[in-house]
This record gives C-alpha cells, structure tokens and sequence, in this order.
C-alpha cells in the first residue's frame, strides 16, 4: 500500500526476516533436535548437527503408550470435531434464523462460555466423570471437549451462517420441505466452507488441549500433549524423543497454519472481533 | 468470504412482504416458538451438562470440606470458610500476585510488538506474505510443548537459548532453577508466543484503514509519525482494545505452557493461579478450597468476558452486514 524506495524495502525484509527467525527458533529447535541422539544433544554442542539420525523417532514410536496416546489425541479430535460441529450448527441456524425472546442472551451466554477458564470446570468435570464411571475414557474427554468446542464453534459460524441469503430456504419451504429438510439438504450444502473451516479450528483445539487431558484421564484415554509432557520431568533425559514427538504433534498445526491462512484471524477471535 | 446469493430476482419482494417473520408460511405451521428450540436444545444440552452443571456444582463444593477421595476424611459443610481461608492464605495471594504480574508485563509487551510488527509489515516486500503467515506459527503452537521447548532451550550446560546467553558473556545460570528468572522465563514464553497474536489482530485492523485517508493526510503535509499518532491509532483503539480483553481473558486462565515448563517452581516462584488451584486439589487434595479458586476466577473471567461482548454487539453487526 506504500511506496518505498528500495533501500527502505530492503531494510523492512530484512528487519521482517530477523524478527521471523527469533520467532521461528524454538520451532527450529524441536524439528532439528528430533533428528539428533540424546546422547549428543547432551553432550553440550546444542549448535552441531553433524550426525543427523531418526533414532529418536524410532525409540519415540516404539514407546507403546505414545503411539496409543497419539490415536487417542486423533480419536478424541475427530469425535469431539463431530460432536461440535453437527450441534454447534444447528443451535448457530437456530440463533441466525429465528426471532425469539432472549435470542441475544443466549448467543451471548455462548460467547462467555467460550471464555471460561478450564481450571474452573475441570475439578467438577473430575468429580461428576468419576462418580458417573466415565473418568479416564474417549467419551469422558470428548464431552469435556465439546465444552469449550460447542460454543466456539457457534461463534465461528454465526458469520458464515448470516451471509446467506435467505431466499434459497423459503423456495424450498414454499416446495413443501420441512424446517430441518431446508437446513439438511439445502442450508448445510451452502455454508459447507464454513463447516469445514469450524471443523478444522474445533480440531485443532482438540489436538492442543492439555489440562482437560491431564486431569480427566489416566492410562486408558491418555493423549498425545499429556504423554509428551510426561516423557520429561523424570531423571532420564530424553530431549531427542520428546522433539521427534513434537514434531509429529506439529504436523497437524504446520498444515492447518498454512491451509488457514484466510481464516486464521476469524479463527482466534471468533465472535470477539466486529463482523 | 463467500456470501452465496441465489440468482432469482423476484425474492427482494418476497422479503419485504416477510417483514418480521422470514418464513411467514411454515413458522405460523409450525409454531414459532417450538422450531428454535429444536435447533437449540442439543447446545442447550451441551451446555448444561458440561457447562451449566459443573458450575453450580463447583460452586456447591467450594462450600464444603470436601476431601478429593472418600478415605481422606469426611466431607464437613462450611459455607463461606473456604473463602475466608483463601484470604488468609499466603500462597493463595501469591499465586494472585504473580498471576496479575504475568498479565500486566506480558500484555503491554506483547501490545508493543505486535502493533510496533504490524505498522512495519503492512506494505509490500520480498516475502511480505511469507513472514505474515509463519510469524502467526507459534500462536498454533502447542501450549504444553512450547512449555516443554523453552524448559529444554533454558538448561543449563546443554539448552540452546542457555548456550547463547553463555557466549554472550552471561555466566551460566540455572535459569529455571532460580525463582525470578524462572518467573521472567515464563513470560518471556508467552511472550514470544503471543505477540504475534496481537500483531494478526492488529495487522487486520490495519488493513481496513482506507488508504485514501491515510494518503491524503500524507498530502496534507503529515508526517509517518503524525499519521500513526493522528489518524492511524485513534482508528485502531477498538482493535486493539478487543484484542487485549481476548488475551487477558486467555493470560488470566494460562496453566499448560507453565506446568510443562516449571510446574510452578523454583518452589512457588511461578506457581500462577490456575497451577495452584490444580495443587491445591491434586496435590493437597482440598477439593473444596480449590473449587472456591475456581469460582474466584470464573467471576473474574466473567467480567472480563461481559466486557469484551458489550463493546462487541456483534451479532447485529453481523446481521446488518449481511443484510438479513
């Protein structure tokens, strides 16, 4: 939008391209330290990397409890995902096109919900869980999931749901479809981007969470972030595994940050931000 | 965005006769207040199973003695006693203290980056695009590995960040081991997190300042910094204040990136609000005290959040925009 002379481009690259190598270093770390050996990253040479090899990866992948724990982490992502996005867009049809008393409070109430800390519920979640049997299992995590993931996923498609035009529905209500026939075959298709965008965000979400995961499970339903964590904290270092580990739990983020682009700031501050 | 519209164009008058009721057929059919409701009642649902409930019911807990497990002890009603205790609690005003420290020298921090990045990047260059998307990587990052990654870089002898630090002439330091620095590394982890939070907000904001404004006050005789200071920043007030509530509401209730970097130590040097709660009902097993906690906060997050969603009616907004 400015014309710069291009010495002052220059110098703004190359200002942008330092301040993105500080931001990219911790990130550089993990991806780089999962190829090296523990042996050597403790050796006290963070800086060579000579003798690169996937030891790490294997010793990580033949951990039992971090393979089963990644498939938790995809398990509960996919279910919870589902669960949110199949609710969460009824109740954001229900709130973008009907009237009724208390249609603000309600998506209001949502929002706020969206903001709560999870400290505040997790110790009645560990509560209730146990005393209902459901403590330490896929659906347990997954309705802790959908907590957080219902009402933001509301949020994130309120926009998209607004944007249509209403014309389409009332063609196919004059056609004789019933209210949930209009939202099912004719709603749904047309707002499938939007769908898709919430189902990723709710995914990621997921797939991030951790003190829902560390608190709500044990062996049995235990995910990837909490059995990553638990790598560390004992005397036996294992920086390399915990790295190769990262990186395979940033697959995911590498993918969606690039595919998102679009989305990415709709997505942060989802019904925070003005239209 | 995609704002599909069909091509028919007898459906404008159609609305207008609609007027309030869009559906005038069908709804009156189908009673008006029965059909929202459907759509409705499985978030409803949702919400008070895993919202609503665990709410109230924290809010009973914290009005009891209530040990985590039945072989620790009775469960004896206290009413307000665990609020009482909490404010004669040292370690509770420390976790306060350090929790409302974290916020208010992060946040400025992370506001003065983000908007110093976002005026220095809006303009076109070689791999404009490319720095925008891969600066926002570290806010998708996973929290508890960032936590994990920073503890790894601050080791001393063998941490990569420690090694820096060491070359630069700064003797070796067990950083995470030592109770301020520890405290600063925490920060500094979120920091460096965040801030391209900030900066994505900003950056958008930014954008839709029109250009037209900004070049004829360039016209007129105004200098950059007098743009920025005059038309740029006034503009951006609300941007940036929507982003700041959004990442105190996030700051106020931070816990995975800190227990996966300190658990709270060097003793309770970093042991931020929702980590002592966390202590105090896994740890010393006072459920009780530690559901008093989390109301604590719930009330102020609540507040925070009310907030944030009066100054941002968005849901008219987003209607009037849309038009429907």
């Amino acid at each position: 939008m400015k014309r710069n002379r291009p010495i002052v481009n220059i110098a703004i690259a190359v200002a942008a391209f330092l301040v993105l190598i500080v931001e990219l270093f911790p990130i550089g770390i993990t991806l780089l330290n999962g190829f090296r050996r523990d042996v050597i990253i403790l050796s006290a040479k963070p800086f060579e990397f000579s003798q690169l090899s996937l030891r790490s990866y294997e010793l990580v992948l033949a951990r039992p409890g971090f393979v089963k724990s990644l498939w938790t982490s995809v398990e509960v992502g996919l279910l919870s995902t589902a669960a949110s996005i199949i609710v969460a867009a009824m109740a954001a049809y229900g709130i973008s096109r009907f009237r009724f008393k208390g249609r603000n409070l309600l998506a209001y109430s949502f929002l706020v919900f969206r903001m709560l800390p999870q400290i505040s519920l997790v110790i009645a979640l560990y509560l209730m869980f146990k005393s209902l049997g459901i403590r330490d299992t896929v659906f347990g995590l997954t309705l802790a999931h959908t907590s957080f993931n219902v009402p933001y996923v509301i949020w994130l498609l309120l926009p998209f749901f607004t944007a249509v035009d209403k014309s389409y529905e009332e063609a196919a209500m004059v056609d004789g479809c019933t209210r949930f026939g209009v939202f099912r075959r004719v709603f749904l298709p047309i707002v499938s981007p939007g769908l898709v965008v919430g189902a990723v965000f709710a995914f990621i979400n997921s797939w991030n969470e951790f003190l829902y995961a560390l608190i709500l499970t044990g062996i049995n339903a235990r995910t990837a972030p909490v059995s990553i964590n638990s790598l560390i904290g004992s005397d036996i270092l294992t920086w390399g595994q915990v790295c190769a580990g990262g990186t395979i739990l940033l697959l995911p983020i590498f993918i969606f940050t690039v595919s998102m682009q679009r989305f990415l700031i709709r997505g942060v501050s989802a019904g925070g931000v003005k239209g | 965005m995609s704002s599909p519209k069909p091509a028919t164009s007898g459906s404008s008058g159609k609305d207008e006769t609609g007027g309030a009721t869009p559906f005038p057929t069908r709804a009156k059919r189908s009673g008006r207040g029965g059909a929202p409701l459907l759509f409705l009642a499985p978030a409803l649902l949702v919400v008070f199973a895993v919202l609503i409930f665990p709410i109230l019911f924290s809010l009973f807990v914290s009005t009891w003695n209530w040990p985590l497990s039945e072989g620790l002890g009775p469960r004896v009603f206290v009413g307000m006693g665990n609020y009482l205790t909490l404010f004669t609690d040292s370690e509770f005003w420390n976790s306060l203290r350090l929790q409302l420290g974290f916020v208010f020298i992060a946040l400025p921090i992370e506001l003065i980056l983000g908007y110093a990045a976002a005026l220095l990047l809006n303009r076109e260059f070689f791999g404009a695009g490319f720095v925008r998307t891969l600066l926002l990587l570290p806010v998708f990052f996973l929290p508890v590995l960032s936590g994990i990654i920073w503890r790894f870089m601050l080791q001393p002898r063998y941490g990569p960040l420690a090694q820096i630090l060491v070359a630069l002439g700064i003797p070796e330091t067990s950083w995470l081991g030592t109770p301020g620095w520890a405290y600063a590394a925490v920060i500094l982890q979120d920091i460096w997190r965040m801030w391209p939070f900030m900066f994505m907000l900003i950056y958008a904001g930014l954008s839709n300042i029109p250009g037209e404004l900004l070049e004829a006050a360039e016209i007129d005789g105004a200098r950059y910094w007098q743009r920025v200071r005059i038309i740029i920043t006034p503009l951006l007030t609300p941007t940036i204040m929507t982003a700041l509530l959004l990442r105190l509401i996030d700051a106020l209730r931070i816990f995975s990136e800190v227990f996966a970097m300190t658990e709270g130590g060097p003793g309770t040097a970093t042991l931020l609000f929702s980590l002592y709660a966390n202590k105090q009902a896994f740890t010393y097993m006072k459920v009780g005290m530690a559901s008093a906690m989390a109301i604590f906060l719930l009330v102020l997050s609540v507040v925070f959040a009310l907030t944030l969603v009066r100054r941002n009616m968005s849901l008219e907004e987003l209607e009037r925009k849309a038009g429907n």
